[in-house]
């Protein structure tokens, strides 16, 4: 499995979306689920997943999924995979 | 009393027959307890309750065993006239005139079944059939297919079975479906409807203190489950500082036997019923859950039966669940479906709690098993529910 397939499914999994509505730059303002609890999942669920332990700004300061690669990425973690 | 003369007192369900016994011991002088065959409390333990009972109870009156809202095991006392007046009622409410037998597919010791079929056939001499029920699914068919006129009492959890095993069937000589015992499956009406197209569809609430109706309503009469309708004439109805749902019955049992020994009920004693409710403007009652059922979550208060009643909506198997906290130590509950949902069952439901409920109310886990246990009286046993090993995780929160 892929990282956006492992990111995919935990997003479905921390805020009970479609995968068919799953994009890399959905952002918290359009998930309805994303409050301050789901902020506190993603981030378990983001340590559990692939390992890394989100720091208190990066937690806070994730406002998309965008931003969970971006942070991930800047941790050795590739999402550009073939 | 000699050990003789103590264990004729106690009559056990299912013995050879047992209905004509029980018919001997309705009609005879001597209190007597009617309990199932198999049970956690000791014959011992009954027959020394029912050898302590003050003098008063040990003429005219009957008792049954009852776990009630608190799984406290406790023997009910009832008085035979009171529920025989009960009876009278219920058939004037529940049109039961037209009805010709009943077909029991619950413990008959169990309170509902006893009064609402057993002693209700034997005071309006109507036929009882008494079947295995859903264990043996082949004899409760044969017995609803060849049914005439007949009133059919059931709890909640056996629609899921019915429908499973026989929801294809259409059984028009039942005419009367009765629920109790439990959350009343409203979204199940329709279902029920195509399998019993003659039947009018009754929800009945009570408990085993009540001996055991409270309110009645038909199904047609509200949308929602917790909906219990209004009390039944002789009854009255009222909250306790906590929303507690209290009563007063011309009905209701006169007194308790358990571990603490006998305990009176005096007349103008409110009884809680075990349940939380209130009562709307309209003067019709809804059920908020029980004490257990509704607790708070991160500080929003989570009632149980009315997300339960959102997942009852969107699966169409059984439902369990068992409480449990989470790793932050906060209340919750797990769902239990049965039997295992598939990938797209699953997403309804995620988008039904996404929809319907915020986060705190979410579970904590979604599991499945292969079947329920259940309580002799149809219920899920939520003690076995929580132990059970052989239950399969989906779904779970992260925190």
């Amino acid at each position: 499995m892929t990282n956006i397939e492992k990111l995919t499914n935990l997003a479905v999994e921390v805020f009970l979306i479609d995968p068919s509505e799953f994009r890399r730059d959905l952002r918290r303002d359009e998930v309805g689920t994303w409050d301050s609890l789901g902020v506190v999942s993603l981030a378990v669920g983001v340590q559990e997943t692939f390992g890394y332990h989100f720091t208190q700004d990066e937690a806070l300061s994730v406002k998309s999924f965008a931003d969970v690669i971006r942070i991930l990425e800047q941790h050795g973690i590739p999402f550009d995979e073939p | 009393m000699s050990e003789t003369a103590r264990t004729q007192s106690i009559l056990v369900e299912g013995i050879p027959n047992h209905i004509g016994s029980l018919g001997s011991l309705w009609d005879a002088d001597d209190t007597f307890a009617y309990v199932a065959s198999k049970s956690a409390i000791s014959r011992e333990w009954i027959a020394d309750s029912l050898e302590r009972l003050p003098e008063p109870y040990r003429i005219g009156h009957f008792c049954l065993l009852t776990s009630g809202s608190t799984g406290v095991p406790k023997l009910v006392i009832g008085r035979k006239s009171r529920s025989e007046q009960l009876v009278k009622v219920l058939h004037d409410v529940q049109q039961s005139e037209a009805v010709e037998e009943t077909i029991v597919s619950l413990p008959l010791s169990y309170c509902y079944a006893f009064v609402n079929q057993w002693l209700w056939s034997r005071v309006y001499n109507r036929r009882i059939v008494v079947t295995p029920g859903l264990s043996q699914p082949n004899v409760f068919l044969e017995t609803l297919r060849v049914a005439r006129d007949a009133m059919l009492c059931l709890v909640g959890p056996q629609v899921a079975l019915l429908a499973q095993m026989f929801g294809e069937e259409c059984f028009p000589g039942v005419i009367r479906v009765h629920f109790a015992g439990g959350r009343f499956p409203q979204e199940k009406i329709p279902l029920l409807k195509r399998m019993f197209p003659s039947a009018l569809i009754f929800n009945n609430y009570g408990c085993a203190e009540a001996m055991p109706r409270l309110t009645l309503r038909r199904a047609e009469e509200a949308e929602a489950a917790s909906d219990i309708g209004r009390p039944l004439p002789g009854v009255r109805l009222k909250t306790g500082g906590s929303g507690e749902l209290l009563f007063l019955s011309e009905y209701r049992s006169v007194g308790l036997v358990d571990d603490a020994g006998f305990q009176a009920i005096a007349d103008d004693e409110w009884i809680p019923s075990g349940d939380l409710a209130h009562c709307g403007d309209n003067g019709r009652w809804q059920l908020l859950g029980r004490p257990g059922e509704v607790f708070k979550r991160y500080g929003e208060k989570v009632a149980v039966p009315q997300i339960l009643a959102t997942v009852n909506r969107h699966w169409p198997g059984q439902i369990g669940y068992y409480r449990d906290k989470d790793g932050a130590g906060e209340d919750g509950y797990v769902l239990v479906l049965c039997p295992p949902p598939l990938k797209d069952q699953l997403q309804l439901l995620f988008r039904a709690f996404r929809t319907s409920h915020s986060r705190t109310h979410w579970p904590l886990r979604i599991e499945s098993a292969v079947s329920l246990p259940l309580l002799p009286n149809g219920k899920v046993d939520g003690l076995a529910l929580r132990v059970a090993g052989d239950k399969f995780l989906h779904w779970r929160q992260r925190v």
